[in-house]
């Protein structure tokens, strides 16, 4: 029983390490992109009328001299902003509600039509230990910062549509300030909390025999009981999913944070959108995991909470999987142990 | 000062309330005060890494205390009691609380040398006891114990008698004298009831030690036992009350010196509570057998011959490293006369206790918590492969003996001070030939 | 509202942090304290320096069972110190108001870092507190009121940094100020009777020649 927890410490210190390589060495990285932006567009055509010529180049985001210097400091008229802007009032704003409501909708339906997945449940309750200290801090570590940006991101998106009515335009100035210095501020460190995660929990996660069939079965929503090891195949997606959004998120939000270090407008752009699309697929799919971990599947949440799952929970939903016994001491006994 | 001849523990929760408020000077109010909860002292307490029961916390062990402390010492404490939010120290917490005061705390401050803010919580513990045992709520072993050292003088009874029979056993074996009520002798050597009874062999390595080193010492046929009860159970008045039989046969027999015998707690009873429970510096010096021997061995005054090849270990006692600082001198002893001498992997100021410090390896209902307490010290021998283990404290060495016997382990324990013995030279008469 | 918390509230806030602070410790030193009569071993200044200046660190027989909160609890103290004392306007502030002088404050990027290890630090052992057992037993009203104050404080505090708007910086006050007068009330208290309970602690060992 002699304890030591190597993995996580070192997860941790890894995090340490990256975010201070992400924050002392990413200021450094725009430049490398200021240097191969695009080659100042010649003006060597000259139509008819000089000045609609002049204004045709200026709009197709010429560059001229200035004596402001930076990233397309001499570019006077640059669609890709509008473009982007056009982008996401019109495509992404709504057509990400739509999405989110789509979710949200389905999952009530759902509910209400089928309702909760119960196991047995016998008494005295058998607990089993599914997610050691380590693993439930860091998913809940995760879960706050995912919850922090969420909720500002999303204040950022929709806030003048939603917002603005509600607390006037003045007050809306402070809250979208408010949220656009947190979710900067969180951002960097949700990234650290996601490299941890992944490093805590890959290992379970990789395909498994039988996966396929607990896919087929339709994870045993389909009336037949679907077999799966500590992690099912719904869960094994998720994490994937989760490590492939996440990973947009942070690079693309790594070069908006920054936006002040010379970025031209077009990688802002791309890095916008990614962001957006991104973030959104991220929420929506985050509603039907907080859905199945919560009031979707009785006595999921606890093993999240106090790291134990009922036995019958375990037989129902995790049939394959076996308790890893050197977990324990990590945690501290069962329950029924502290009673004795 | 009156002698108390009895004690008669009653259950009385007014009293040990009362007691318990009293206990509270600046150093437990600024521990209490600093103290973030996080639990780190936990990992200190092997009562708490052998179970993984968070009970076991060392800070936990002291709520009764922390609630007397925030309810009479704190603003929003006395608030929450005064509005009735809270709920007064109650018989309850007594109940309560009993178990993880005397059944999971040796006393080893282990804990206390770990703490971020630098609790001492061992500290606390002690001064809790006295909270307990005033209202009476401690294990009845305790009790017992206490009260057979108050009344016959040992804690387990052992009398004159019996010592000396033994005597004259080791006078016989040795060919050496056991002096016995010499006045005017330098030492006054004291013995634990362990001792006369289980481990004989250390009055007889401690005869043959003296003399050779020509130090002039003496027992006393009034006063022999240094252990004491009233420091394991929390009770300052019977603690006063043992520590004062043994000065007063010191005074009587005009020794300047004391010596401690190997066990824990009596040298830090005797050395370092003695003063503070009659209230007045003692005019003795009072050294451990271990500190005496490392110092007659530096001075020149005993010397030994050959060294045992045989790989050993040394498990210090509590009393000694985290309570006398008593590091260095063992481990020199040791070196002189063995040359395989390897160390545990935490030892000195950090070892592990063997699990029954403190009171606990009286108390029956415990076993089953030492026996688990004493896996860590297992593991720590197991690692290092040795089969001899050396220690200086008779209760010590009788709990780890019966940990090895319940693990069925191949490792003897050995007392540090006939070790020495063993090795003297010229070896003095009887177990001349006994080295290996 | 914001004249009320930046002027009287203030004020008031100031006051009980100090007299609350000052209060406290004198409370705790009139319990009194028994002389120790034993003859003494070593010298119980050296114990209390020294074991003052060691509990920064920990033993090193116990980082490996405690590294996660060893890590989490150096990037929280080591961030909010910084914060705290080196943030640009902190330093403004303090040689304004307080001390009269100043030392060089820390580039906005260096800010940055310092609040993003804090904020890691705090979410991370406030998640332990309330996920491992043991702290969970620990834990009280207290222990989470301290944490969220605290975070609270230095939410406001990055979000006004920028002070594109003064009602930011109001509320980072109104923070600090619910901070203060709750500091002398709770364990925060351990910031300063650190120093009382290392050095008892380490008093006393130094007579008993123990290095604590
Ligand atoms: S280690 Fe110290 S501060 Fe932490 S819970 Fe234990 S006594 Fe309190
Ligand atoms: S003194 Fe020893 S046994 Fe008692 S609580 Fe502390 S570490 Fe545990």
């Amino acid at each position: 029983m002699n304890k030591s927890r190597p993995k996580s410490a070192r997860a941790l210190i890894w995090a340490g390490v990256l975010l201070l390589l992400c924050t002392v060495t990413l200021p450094v990285l725009p430049y490398i992109w200021a240097s191969d932006s695009e080659d100042i567009t010649s003006l060597d055509t000259v139509e008819n009328n000089p000045r609609a010529n002049f204004w045709r180049n200026v709009r197709t985001g010429a560059a001229g001299y200035s004596a402001v210097g930076g990233p397309e400091a001499n570019v006077l008229i640059n669609n890709a902003g509008q473009n982007w802007r056009q982008f996401r009032m019109n495509l992404l704003a709504p057509y990400g509600s739509y999405l989110m409501g789509a979710v949200l909708f389905s999952i009530a339906a759902f509910y209400a039509l089928r309702g909760p997945i119960r196991h047995r449940s016998d008494e005295p309750k058998e607990l089993l230990l599914r997610f050691s200290v380590y693993q439930r801090v860091v998913h809940w570590f995760t879960a706050i910062l995912f919850w922090i940006l969420a909720l500002t991101g999303l204040i950022l998106l929709y806030g003048r549509l939603v917002l603005i009515p509600l607390f006037g335009s003045k007050g809306f100035a402070l809250t979208a300030s408010a949220s656009k210095e947190a979710h900067n501020l969180f951002g960097p460190i949700f990234i650290v909390a996601l490299f941890m995660l992944v490093i805590e929990y890959a290992r379970d996660n990789f395909y498994r025999k039988g996966d396929l069939s607990w896919l087929i079965k339709g994870g045993g929503m389909l009336g037949k009981h679907a077999s799966a090891g500590r992690f099912n195949f719904g869960e094994k997606i998720w994490f994937w999913l989760v490590l492939l959004l996440g990973t947009i998120i942070s690079f693309s939000g790594i070069i908006l944070d920054f936006a002040n270090l010379n970025f031209d407008r077009n990688t802002l752009g791309l890095a916008h959108v990614l962001h957006g699309i991104a973030a959104i697929l991220f929420i929506s799919f985050s509603f039907g995991h907080i859905y199945l971990g919560t009031i979707g599947t009785k006595g999921t949440l606890r093993g999240m909470t106090t790291g134990y799952v009922e036995q019958t929970w375990a037989e129902l939903h995790h049939d394959r999987w076996q308790p890893d016994d050197e977990m324990t001491p990590e945690t501290g006994p069962l329950p029924a142990a502290q009673n004795e | 000062m009156s002698s108390t001849t009895t004690y008669e523990p009653e259950l009385d929760f007014e009293k040990g309330a009362d007691v318990l408020k009293r206990q509270i000077d600046w150093r437990v109010a600024s521990y209490f005060s600093s103290c973030v909860h996080c639990g780190l002292c936990a990992e200190a307490c092997q009562f708490y890494v052998e179970t993984g029961d968070p009970r076991y916390t060392p800070i936990y062990k002291l709520e009764p205390l922390k609630k007397v402390w925030r309810q009479e010492y704190t603003f929003f404490g006395k608030m929450a009691k005064a509005l009735g939010i809270t709920k007064p120290l109650s018989e309850k917490d007594f109940v309560d609380w009993e178990d993880l005061v005397y059944d999971s705390c040796t006393l080893c401050a282990r804990c206390s040398m770990v703490c971020p803010v630098g609790n001492d919580i061992a500290y606390m513990i002690r001064k809790e006891r006295e909270g307990f045992s005033a209202a009476g709520f401690a294990p009845d072993e305790l009790k017992g114990a206490t009260k057979r050292a108050v009344e016959t003088g040992s804690p387990m009874g052992v009398t004159w008698k019996a010592l000396s029979a033994q005597i004259k056993h080791i006078e016989r074996e040795t060919g050496l004298p056991v002096p016995v009520d010499v006045k005017g002798a330098e030492y006054l050597g004291l013995l634990s009831s362990l001792e006369i009874m289980g481990f004989p062999e250390y009055i007889s390595s401690l005869t043959r030690i003296l003399h050779q080193a020509g130090v002039s010492w003496t027992l006393s046929s009034e006063t022999f036992e240094a252990t004491n009860s009233g420091i394991q159970i929390g009770d300052s008045k019977v603690a006063a009350e043992l520590v004062e039989r043994v000065l007063k046969v010191a005074t009587d027999l005009e020794v300047s010196n004391i010596i401690s015998p190997e066990c824990g707690h009596a040298y830090t009873a005797i050395r370092w509570e003695s003063a503070n429970l009659i209230g007045k510096p003692i005019p003795f010096r009072v050294v451990h057998i271990v500190e005496l021997l490392d110092e007659l061995k530096r001075n020149g005054r005993i010397s030994t011959t050959g060294k045992t090849d045989v790989k050993l270990t040394f498990h210090d006692p509590c009393n000694l490293v985290r309570k006398g600082g008593v590091v260095e001198e063992p481990r020199r002893l040791l070196n002189s006369v063995a040359s395989d001498f390897v160390e545990m992997k935490q030892h000195g100021v950090m070892n592990w206790c063997c699990g029954g410090g403190g009171g606990v390896s009286a108390n029956d209902r415990a076993s089953g918590l030492r026996l688990a307490a004493f896996n860590i010290k297992k593991r720590q021998l197991d690692e290092l492969g040795v089969n001899t283990l050396v220690t200086a404290c008779a209760n010590c060495r009788n709990i780890l003996e019966e940990g090895i016997e319940h693990n069925e382990m191949d490792v003897e324990v050995v007392g540090l001070t006939e070790l020495i013995a063993e090795y003297l030279d010229p070896p003095e008469a009887g177990e001349s030939d006994s080295t290996s | 509202m914001s004249d009320f918390i930046l002027g009287p509230f203030w004020n008031f806030a100031v006051i009980v942090f100090t007299a609350g602070v000052v209060g406290r410790i004198a409370m705790i030193l009139m319990c009194g304290l028994s002389k120790d009569l034993a003859a003494a071993r070593g010298s119980s200044v050296t114990g209390a320096v020294g074991t003052v200046a060691r509990r920064f660190f920990p033993r090193k027989e116990t980082v490996k069972s405690n590294r996660f909160h060893i890590i989490a609890g150096y990037m929280f103290h080591i961030g909010l110190l910084a914060l705290l004392f080196f943030a640009a306007p902190h330093v403004q502030f303090l040689k304004n108001h307080l001390l009269g002088f100043g030392w060089p404050a820390m580039p906005h990027w260096a800010f940055i870092l310092s609040a993003e290890i804090a904020f890691a630090g705090l979410i991370l052992l406030w998640l332990r507190r309330v996920m491992h057992p043991v702290t969970r037993l620990l834990t009280r009203l207290d222990d989470h009121l301290a944490a969220w104050l605290t975070f609270f404080a230095m939410v406001t505090g990055c979000l006004a940094l920028f002070e594109s708007f003064a009602g930011l910086r109001v509320l980072h006050i109104l923070g600090v100020e619910l901070l203060m007068i709750y500091f002398p009330f709770s364990n925060l208290m351990h910031a300063f009777t650190f120093f009382l309970s290392r050095g008892t602690t380490g008093a006393r060992a130094g007579r008993h020649g123990v290095k604590a």
